[in-house]
C-alpha cells in the first residue's frame, strides 16, 4: 500500500546522518554500506481525517541494501535497493463460526530501488556542511498484487526527490554530538501527489564514539494535488495523499573499526492515510573510512 | 562475519512473524424469523401456505423447524407445515416461532377471513439513511424500491463519501457487520450527490442492510438499514 511505501522510504533513508544520509559526504573512494531488515505490522491506520481506524492486520518486511560511495570529494553516489519485500494481510474469520470470510494473501518480490547523487554545496571540512541530493525512485517493485490488487512491494511510479541537508558536529563537554536537518521536494508521477519532506536529527557519540545514539523527527506533507478515488478507477493509486510526522530512535554500535550493527524504532504520532504502528529495523553496516 | 551471521539469524526469526494468521470480526447478530407472506385476508373455507425466512446469528438464510400457532383455531387453523385454513369469518393472529441454539425468534401475522383472498400491498418505496461507522466521511439518504426485474437503490443529493479510500464497495447484506454471503453491488464510483444502482434478481425483502466496505483495508466503512 502506498502509505507503507512512503514510510519505508523515510526509514530506509534515515541511516545515521553522521555516517550517511545526512549532509556529510564520504571522501572519494570511501563509503558506507548497510544491509538491513525493516518491518512493520499494523492493524490500524490514520484516516484522511487524522483519526485512527482499524484495518486487517497487515505486515511488510523489507530486506534492503543501502550504499553511499564517494566518487569525488564533493560527490557521492547513493543506492537504496529493496532486495526482497514481503507484504501480507491476515485471514478474516467470523468470531461466531470461525468461517473464513476473506482469505489472507501475501506478495513477495523485489521492492523499489532508489538511485541518487549527493553533492557537497559547502567546501569539504566546512563547519556546517550543506549538501544537495537528487534521488530517483525506480519502480522495480510490484504496485498491485493479490486478488484485490491491494498488496504492494512498490508504488509503481517514478519519483524524483530533491533534498537539501545541513548539519554540524560539535562537542557537548567530552561527548561528541551532531545536529542535522533536511528539507526536500518529492515530485511524483502517475497521479500521486507531490510531497514536502523535512526532518531533524540529533545524535550523541558515546564510549569513545563506538556507540552512537540518535533521535530523529521526520515528516511528509502532501500537496494533495494528485488523483483520488473519485478521479481514477484504477486501484493502483492506493491511499494517495499520505502524510505524517514520526519520531525515531536509533542505535549504532561499532564492533570493529569498520563494522557495526544498528537498530531503529520509529512511529508516526500524527498522520493521514498511513499505518499507525511502530516500525523497526536492524542491520549491519560497513563504514569504509 | 560474526555480526553478519547474527543478523542473518535474527532476520530468519523475524520472517517467522511474517506468516499469515487470523483476524476475527464480531459478526454475531440477533437471529431473525419473519413471515414473508403478505396475505391480508383469507377466503373462507380455503387454505394458504404461509412462508417464512430465517436469518441465523451471522445473517445467513437457513431452514429451521418452525412452530406455527393460531390465536383462534376456530377462525383460522394452521398445521405444522404452515398451511393456514379459514373456517369462519373473523380474524386471527398467526405466530411463527423457533428456537435455535437456545435463542428464540418469532413473528406474527394478523389475517382476516373474508369472501376473497387479498394481499397487503408491499411498500412502494423504502426510505433510509447511510451513516459512517468509521472515520471516513459517508452519509446520505436513499430510497429502495422494486423494479420490473429487481430493485433500485437511489441516493439523494445529500450523499457524500470520502474519496480517500481507493477500494470502497457497496453491498446488500443481512449482517451489518460482515460481507460474508452479502450481495456485492459494485465499486463506488460516485462520491457526491444523486446516483442510483439498478440491481436485477433481488427483491425488497432479501436483504436488511446496505454495507460500505473498503476492500484494500478489509474493513467496514458505513452502513444503512432498510
Amino acid at each position: 500500500m502506498k502509505k507503507l511505501t512512503v514510510l519505508f522510504v523515510v526509514i530506509a533513508f534515515s541511516t545515521h546522518a553522521l555516517f550517511a544520509g545526512g549532509p556529510w559526504l564520504k571522501p572519494k573512494g570511501k563509503g558506507y554500506y548497510k544491509l538491513s531488515e525493516w518491518w512493520t505490522v499494523f492493524d490500524q491506520h490514520y484516516t484522511d481525517t487524522g483519526l485512527l481506524d482499524p484495518n486487517v492486520t497487515t505486515g511488510i518486511f523489507n530486506t534492503s541494501l543501502y550504499a553511499e560511495h564517494g566518487i569525488h570529494k564533493r560527490l557521492n553516489l547513493l543506492v537504496n535497493a529493496t532486495l526482497f519485500s514481503r507484504n501480507y494481510m491476515n485471514n478474516v474469520r467470523s468470531r461466531t463460526t470461525d468461517e473464513l470470510i476473506i482469505p489472507g494473501e501475501a506478495l513477495n518480490s523485489v521492492g523499489d530501488i532508489d538511485l541518487g547523487v549527493k553533492y557537497g554545496l559547502s567546501k569539504p571540512g566546512s563547519k556546517i556542511p550543506i549538501s544537495a541530493t537528487l534521488i530517483l525512485g525506480i519502480p522495480t517493485g510490484t504496485p498491485a498484487g493479490g486478488t484485490q490488487n491491494n498488496l504492494q512491494t512498490g508504488d509503481g511510479e517514478f519519483n524524483q526527490i530533491l533534498q537539501i541537508d545541513a548539519g554540524s558536529g560539535f562537542q557537548l563537554g567530552k561527548t561528541s554530538a551532531y545536529l542535522s536537518a533536511y528539507a526536500g521536494i518529492n515530485n511524483r508521477t502517475k497521479g500521486f501527489s507531490e510531497e514536502f519532506r523535512y526532518g531533524l536529527e540529533f545524535g550523541l557519540g558515546l564510549l569513545k564514539n563506538k556507540l552512537w545514539i540518535s533521535s530523529k523527527l521526520n515528516a511528509i506533507e502532501s500537496f494533495k494535488n494528485g488523483f483520488t478515488a473519485e478521479t481514477v478507477t484504477s486501484t493502483s493509486v492506493f491511499a494517495n495523499n499520505a502524510e505524517f510526522t514520526s519520531l525515531a530512535f536509533e542505535t549504532n554500535v561499532f564492533i570493529s573499526k569498520n563494522f557495526g550493527v544498528s537498530a531503529n524504532a520509529a512511529g508516526a504520532f500524527r498522520g493521514e492515510i498511513i499505518a499507525a504502528a511502530p516500525s523497526y529495523s536492524v542491520g549491519v553496516f560497513y563504514d569504509l573510512k | 562475519m560474526k555480526a553478519l551471521k547474527l543478523s542473518v539469524g535474527f532476520v530468519s526469526i523475524l520472517w517467522l512473524q511474517a506468516c499469515i494468521s487470523d483476524d476475527y470480526i464480531d459478526d454475531n447478530i440477533e437471529p431473525v424469523l419473519q413471515i414473508v407472506s403478505n396475505i391480508d385476508t383469507l377466503e373462507i373455507n380455503t387454505s394458504f401456505q404461509i412462508e417464512y425466512q430465517y436469518f441465523n446469528n451471522i445473517g445467513q438464510s437457513e431452514t429451521v423447524e418452525v412452530i406455527w400457532t393460531s390465536t383462534d383455531p376456530d377462525i383460522i387453523d394452521i398445521d405444522a407445515a404452515g398451511l393456514a385454513t379459514a373456517f369462519q369469518l373473523g380474524s386471527a393472529a398467526i405466530k411463527a416461532e423457533t428456537t435455535v441454539d437456545g435463542v428464540e425468534s418469532s413473528d406474527v401475522l394478523n389475517i382476516a377471513v373474508g369472501a376473497f383472498t387479498t394481499f397487503e400491498e408491499e411498500p412502494a418505496i423504502i426510505e433510509g439513511s447511510i451513516v459512517t461507522t468509521s472515520s471516513y466521511e459517508l452519509e446520505g439518504d436513499f430510497t429502495y424500491e422494486s423494479t420490473a426485474d429487481g430493485v433500485r437503490l437511489a441516493f439523494k443529493e445529500n450523499y457524500e463519501a470520502s474519496t480517500a479510500l481507493p477500494g470502497l464497495y457497496v453491498y446488500l447484506s443481512n449482517n451489518n457487520n460482515s460481507i460474508a454471503n452479502a450481495f456485492e453491488i459494485g465499486k463506488v464510483e460516485t462520491f457526491s450527490g444523486v446516483h442510483d444502482y439498478e440491481i436485477p434478481n433481488v427483491s425488497l425483502s432479501d436483504y436488511s442492510y446496505i454495507v460500505y466496505y473498503c476492500k484494500p483495508f478489509n474493513v467496514k466503512v458505513g452502513e444503512g438499514a432498510f
